[in-house]
């Protein structure tokens, strides 16, 4: 049978997200028919609303924020000698989460991947420079994944500042921390190796 | 190694069948066009995750929604169970009914060598088909070998797509084509190591498979073209302009070549089709032993209709060597009447007729 025109509209809504199909965005829909009062619902359509209004990226760094600058920009207290470059938003949130780190960011908001027409233009690299030669960064870490993009990315970001008289360096990869050498598989192993750090 | 048993479900012509091999050498007897390929298409897909054949749907039978394969398989002593499931989406491979994601890390499972009248083109054909041969090849014997090429293949399509732009555009920034050439002149570097001591560790048995096959001493070499040697990255690097003209990686491992020698003479040129089938097979028993070498067990033989062409004291000859070196070989042929007597009852005989197959007794 034909669903109510609404209903149906709301389903084709559900399955823009990554992972939801048909099914699962009719139980969406039938819950919010349901059990959503007036209220939520509009709480529900103002938060998806505010959230493209409000949310952009720090002009400095690429980082998602809702104020001017974000966060971390605008805290007096992070080091700003030392500043790392990753791929997303997210990796930031995570690194933070880590609490190991007190220097700055720069989100690239993705990868150099000429096959997907991404080319160094394409991603947040022209804020970087000038960020980088005004003289206050004295070392650059290079967070970019494991990934043949990420690499190619990290190389290439080297590559450019060769000639500035900054520290470049690259995040370690390898075996996981708590976990037992023989559950790593052998390119984990090999890259873990080729990484070792004097002890 | 072992396939002890095959299931097949919704498989080309089969709707259900199962076949219980036995460890040494099995015969599938049949008419051209009876469904004996097709089951050495299933072995081979349950060992590789692809057909050599054509585009991967119509492997499911006419009618059906999906198809499956499904074998016990002896390695090292070990029972495992190998299931390939086959829809209109895609492909599913379990071990043991586990999922494996990576199909990197389902092929060599179990190890197939396989001899299909295709693979005469290997001789005559163009080098794509050879390299396409030895990367199959060696790609199930060496899991670091697949990754590589893999990486290798990525690296070069980027390198493409910005030679392409790069040409396009007329920007004169050359340092991402730098970068990408660096990464894609490491991986040439590895590759052309590894298939340089894979033929040089072929090249080891091959002379010995030769002569036994052919009973001649003439002289016998598989020989690696590369079409760079040496100094990748500064060979890449000095052909820019060719490169950018041509808006695409003119040199590289993806141009390499190989040649089979015979007495110093290019084999392509002159071999009749009988000295080619032995060729190829000499290639295949040689490439068998890496296999053992590696594994310290055989692998399985897949010969697609390998007597003809050939003689019957040779047909007895392979036939007598695969039995002795106690690997277990699938061989489909049209008949057995040259085959003697003595190495038939040391085998099992199927007799495929219409997409069904029938155990013979032992002496038939």
């Amino acid at each position: 049978m034909i669903l109510p025109k609404a209903m149906e509209d709301l389903i084709t809504e559900f399955m823009r997200f990554p992972g939801i199909g048909r099914k699962t965005a009719e139980r969406y829909a039938m819950h919010v028919i349901n059990n959503f009062s007036l209220e939520t619902t509009e709480t529900f359509g103002n938060a998806i609303l505010n959230i493209k209004k409000q949310i952009h990226n720090c002009p400095n760094c690429g980082l998602i924020t809702d104020r001017e600058l974000c966060q971390v920009c605008e805290d007096d207290i992070r080091d700003e000698s030392i500043l790392m470059i990753v791929e997303s938003s997210k990796d930031v949130f995570s690194i933070e989460k880590s609490g190991e780190f007190k220097g700055v960011y720069h989100v690239l908001n993705g990868v150099i991947s000429p096959m997907d027409g991404k080319g160094p233009e394409d991603i947040n690299l022209s804020t970087l420079w000038p960020r980088i030669t005004d003289n206050r960064v004295k070392e650059v870490i290079i967070a970019t994944s494991s990934t043949q993009e990420g690499e190619t990315t990290a190389l290439y970001i080297n590559r450019v500042l060769k000639d500035v008289d900054i520290l470049v360096s690259r995040i370690g990869y390898g075996v996981p921390v708590g976990l037992n050498l023989e559950y790593a598989d052998d390119l984990t192993l090999s890259k873990a190796i080729e990484n070792r750090k004097k002890l | 190694m072992k396939i002890n048993n095959l299931e097949l479900y919704n498989f080309r012509n089969y709707s259900k069948q199962e076949i219980v091999f036995g460890k040494g050498v099995n015969f599938l007897i049949g008419e051209n066009g009876s469904g004996k390929t097709n089951l050495l298409e299933a072995i081979y897909f349950l060992s590789l995750a692809k057909s050599y054949k054509t585009n991967e749907v119509n492997l499911i039978k006419y009618n059906s929604r999906f198809s499956r394969i499904q074998s016990n398989v002896t390695v090292n002593d070990k029972l495992q169970k190998l299931k390939v499931i086959i829809t209109e989406k895609g492909k599913k491979t379990l071990i043991n009914d586990v999922e494996v994601k990576k199909l990197s890390n389902y092929i060599g499972a179990i190890n197939v060598i396989s001899f299909l009248p295709e693979d005469l083109t290997i001789i005559k054909g163009s080098p794509k088909d050879r390299r396409y041969f030895i990367d199959l090849m060696y790609g199930q014997i060496d899991r670091q070998y697949l990754k590589e090429l893999t990486n290798y293949k990525i690296l070069l399509k980027q390198r493409n797509e910005l030679l392409k732009k790069l040409s396009d555009s007329n920007i004169q920034d050359f340092t991402l084509l730098d970068v990408i050439t660096e990464q894609l002149a490491d991986s040439a570097d590895l590759i052309v190591n590894f298939r340089r001591n894979f033929i040089s560790n072929a090249n080891g048995y091959l002379k010995k498979m030769y002569r036994f096959l052919s009973d001649n001493n003439k002289s016998f070499v598989f020989e690696y073209k590369p079409s760079i040697e040496k100094d990748f990255e500064s060979q890449f690097k000095s052909k820019y302009k060719n490169d950018l003209y041509l808006k695409t990686t003119s040199y590289g491992p993806h141009r390499d070549d190989y040649d089979f020698v015979i007495e110093n003479v290019l084999a392509k040129d002159n071999a009749s089709q009988g000295e080619q089938r032995i060729m190829v097979l000499a290639l295949i028993l040689a490439i068998s032993e890496i296999v053992y070498e590696k594994y310290n067990e055989r692998p399985i033989f897949l010969l697609d209709d390998v007597f003809s062409e050939l003689d019957s004291v040779r047909q007895n000859k392979l036939i007598k060597y695969l039995t002795e070196l106690e690997a277990q070989t699938i061989i489909t042929t049209t008949g057995l009447e040259n085959i003697e007597k003595t190495i038939i009852t040391q085998s099992k005989v199927f007799k495929v007729q219409n997409n069904t197959i029938r155990e013979e007794s032992q002496n038939g």
